[in-house]
């Protein structure tokens, strides 16, 4: 099934791509967090906000890129 | 008074006004302008997190991984938990399936579950900042605890105490204040109360308005689409001409100006009517300028576009009734090809203006220069021809503007190159500031910057204006006045103040029919060489009609009238065919079957007496309407309410008065009238009035007619002759309102 092998890996890798954007989101949020809190323009529920938003960036990046691998695999083992 | 400048990029603004009352713009400190870059940097980031649950969505409802499973049954399971798990992990992408009928039906029922996706909370926190950026320009809204309360509650998804917050706030300020002091931020706190609640047909609403994308489809609180509520909204679009008042026409300005088309709308008002203009401009060119009003008040759906159903449709369509009547409306005006044009609206005028401007076909016909909208929901509209200027005046207190989603704390631009003027005012009320003459009163003494762009950019439609034409619209091509009773060949006639059309057709009028019983005798001798007699009768008396009118709008004009006639029989008819018992207890006896047939078949009728009329161009044509020498005199005629007040001749000389009330009543149609009268050559003519509409027998009158103790005039003579004065009638009909056609007499041998 070398169809939806090939399928299985187009999906690992956008997933995988995902997993970065994901990190770039935490990163990105990080800086708008820091930016408005260095111009003493944050609103006093943002730190909390965007802490919570930084901790599920991070586990989706992992939780994707644990799926992108277990996609990765099953690619592999469905080609040969 | 304070004046957006920057805010989303493309805004651009007044600077604050002069005066007391105006303070620096929020929206120009560098707070908001922060805050809403915040909120904008994590709308993208918003949907880059949604984004990953479609693709991770996309991956588990792919077959493809269903059909390589017997290839490797041991790594597809791993596969399939791992996507589950990517999919549904409260702490990372939280409950994120998305994309496809599959995620689609997913992500509902997980909203309904009360199920969140990191995407929504992110969008959520957005939605904050935008918040928190209007509470910088707005520091009432901030110092507010009931409007923190509301947030603090929306934010939080605690829908119990999102409603109690809002009923707080509306007891405590009232619903004016309140509405007021929640309109800059109320797409805000409705978003994000739809984000967060339990209810999955608002969620595609509520991240098009967090994030911009597009107009809202639905309703932000019950999902309800807009789009089938603007379904309702049916028609093809017409407009007819009309005529302002002497008053309005004095009052429009013959220089133009922008000034002056917002002070044309609000002189027509929101009365269902628009107006074209043309004007001469500076370099010589006649252009035109279409000016279009807010929402008629009223009943919700009307006759005209400009209801509330048009109000809404011309927010969430791209064409709705209201605009297609503005393009006939402008049709109906006769634009030459590629004529330039500048299109100015109000509230549902300025939507309206906007669907017109994104029309390809109007812009394909005409030049559309400008389009400016006013207090009005236009941000989700395209003008067809990119190169058309477009300027849009919003006050952050006026909700009217908010209802396509995007309001004062806007925070992504969705028409660079607009002039849009966003300006604050804490001293306006909701719905005060809404209407167009606070608009105008802001710009012409609040915004004199934005006021002089605007002139600036709208030069070419300065100077004298060379033609102006109100329009009524319609949702539907209205039916043509008094089709199809009215709609009749005429002809014109000579007569001394110009030409008179005959039939004379009435559009509106009211009429009283009294029947009297008189001496058989008396008629006799009034019918004597006449060719008709004996005349109709009861009882051995003989029965006289006295029919009053007044016909407030024909085609020659309103007048009134009076006849006096002696009921007569077919005269051509055999002793048998006289009349018969056959219309019951009331008519029959009296009339016979002959009088309940249309005119044109009846034999029977009145032979006149004398008629009145209080019109000259009238009756200069009464001879040829009704033979015999009509008198010009003047006359009252009142029909309200079961009371009634007849006068003829000028008070101090009166021909005779017919007042009382006209006691209970019996739902009968208007009925038609025959006369018969002498011509001037000896022959006989015959007379028919057609009627149409409501009216009512009233079989026990309470009238009295009453002959002028002092009047000389021929006809009190024959009414005193006929034992008239202070007689009351058997029975009267009376029609309050009716349509009539007067034909010109005719004709006939003598009997």
């Amino acid at each position: 099934m070398p169809a939806d092998a090939t399928a299985i890996a187009a999906h690992a890798q956008i997933l995988q791509s995902d997993a970065r954007a994901l990190t770039d989101c935490a990163e990105r949020l990080r800086t708008i967090g820091a930016r408005l809190e260095a111009d003493g323009f944050a609103p006093r529920w943002l730190r909390e906000a965007v802490d919570a938003h930084l901790a599920a960036c991070a586990t989706a990046a992992a939780d994707l890129t644990a799926a992108a691998t277990c996609l990765r695999r099953y690619a592999d083992r469905a080609r040969h | 008074m304070s004046v957006a400048k920057d805010g989303p990029p493309g805004r651009t603004a007044d600077e604050p006004a002069g005066g007391a009352s105006a303070t620096p713009s929020g929206r120009t400190g560098a707070a908001g302008a922060s805050l809403r870059e915040a909120a904008r940097e994590l709308v993208g980031i918003a949907v880059a997190i949604r984004q990953a649950g479609v693709h991770a969505t996309a991956a588990l409802t792919d077959g493809a991984l269903l059909t390589a499973l017997p290839h490797a049954p041991a790594a597809a399971l791993p596969a399939h938990r791992a996507l589950l798990r990517a999919l549904t992990d409260g702490a990372g992408l939280g409950f994120a399936p998305d994309g496809g009928r599959l995620g689609t039906l997913a992500a509902r029922l997980g909203s309904l579950a009360g199920q969140e996706s990191l995407a929504v909370r992110v969008l959520a926190t957005s939605l904050r900042l935008r918040i928190a950026a209007v509470a910088t320009d707005h520091p009432e809204l901030a110092r507010d605890p009931l409007i923190a309360r509301l947030v603090e509650a929306a934010a939080a998804d605690r829908d119990l105490e999102s409603v109690r917050a809002l009923r707080s706030l509306f007891k405590d300020r009232g619903a004016v204040r309140a509405l007021s002091l929640i309109a800059p931020i109320l797409g805000e706190v409705l978003a994000l109360r739809a984000l967060l609640d339990e209810n999955p047909l608002n969620d595609r609403t509520a991240w098009l308005i967090a994030t911009g994308e597009g107009r809202a489809t639905a309703d932000p609180i019950t999902g309800i689409s807009n789009r089938a509520v603007a379904a309702l909204d049916t028609g093809a679009g017409a407009a007819r001409r009309t005529d302002l008042t002497a008053a309005e026409s004095a009052r429009l300005g013959s220089e133009a100006s922008l000034l002056g088309f917002l002070r044309n709308i609000s002189l027509i008002g929101t009365t269902g009517r628009v107006l074209v203009q043309s004007v001469e401009g500076p370099d010589g060119v006649v252009r035109h300028v279409v000016q279009a009003p807010g929402m008629r008040a009223g009943r919700p759906d009307h006759d005209s576009p400009q209801d509330l159903l048009g109000a809404f449709s011309s927010t969430v369509l791209d064409s709705n009734p209201y605009s297609r009547a503005l393009a006939a409306a402008v049709r109906d005006y006769g634009l030459p090809p590629g004529a330039e044009v500048a299109l100015v609206g109000h509230s549902a005028g300025g939507a309206a203006i906007m669907n017109l401007a994104q029309d390809a076909e109007f812009c394909a016909r005409h030049t559309v220069t400008h389009a400016v909208a006013v207090g009005a929901p236009v941000d989700f509209k395209r003008p067809a021809d990119p190169r058309t200027w477009v300027a849009s005046v919003t006050n952050q207190h006026d909700i009217v503007p908010t209802l396509d989603g995007q309001g004062a704390g806007a925070c992504v631009d969705p028409h660079p190159g607009w002039y849009v003027v966003d300006y604050s005012d804490a001293t306006h009320l909701f719905p005060l500031c809404h209407g167009i003459e606070r608009y105008l009163a802001n710009l012409a003494d609040d915004l004199p910057e934005a006021r002089d762009e605007m002139e600036a950019r709208l030069a070419a439609y300065r100077g004298p204006v060379v033609r102006s034409q109100a329009y009524r619209l319609f949702d539907h091509a209205p039916r043509p006045d008094g089709f199809p009773f009215l709609s009749v060949p005429a002809h014109a006639v000579d007569g001394p103040a110009g030409p008179v059309e005959l039939p004379i057709r009435c559009l509106d009028g009211g009429a009283l029919t009294s029947y009297f019983a008189v001496d058989a005798a008396a008629a006799a001798r009034l019918l004597h060489g006449s060719g008709f007699g004996p005349a109709a009768g009861v009882a051995g008396r003989a029965l006289v009609t006295v029919h009053t009118a007044w016909n407030r709008h024909t085609s020659a004009g309103g007048y009134r009238e009076l006849h006096v006639g002696i009921a007569v029989p077919d005269p051509w008819g055999p002793p048998s065919a006289r009349p018969r018992p056959l219309l019951g207890p009331l008519l029959g006896p009296l009339l016979g079957p002959d009088l309940l047939r249309r005119a044109d078949r009846r034999c029977s009728g009145s032979f006149l007496a004398g008629s009145v009329v209080d019109a000259a161009a009238v009756h200069a044509v009464g001879a040829r309407l009704w033979g015999g020498e009509p008198w010009l005199a003047p006359l009252e005629f009142g029909l309200i309410s079961g009371s009634v007040r007849v006068a003829a001749g000028a008070p101090g000389n009166r021909l005779l008065t017919l007042h009382g009330r006209l006691g209970p009543g019996l739902p009968a149609p208007a009925l038609d009238l025959v006369g018969y009268a002498p011509g001037a050559a000896g022959e006989t003519l015959r007379s028919c009035v057609r009627s149409r509409g409501p009216g009512r027998l009233h079989p026990l009158p309470r009238l009295r007619l009453a002959v002028g103790p002092g009047s000389a005039h021929p006809l009190a003579h024959r009414l005193r002759e006929l034992g008239l004065h202070g007689a009351r009638p058997l029975l009267c009909l009376s029609a309050g309102t009716r349509q009539m056609l007067q034909y010109a007499a005719v004709p006939l041998p003598a009997p």
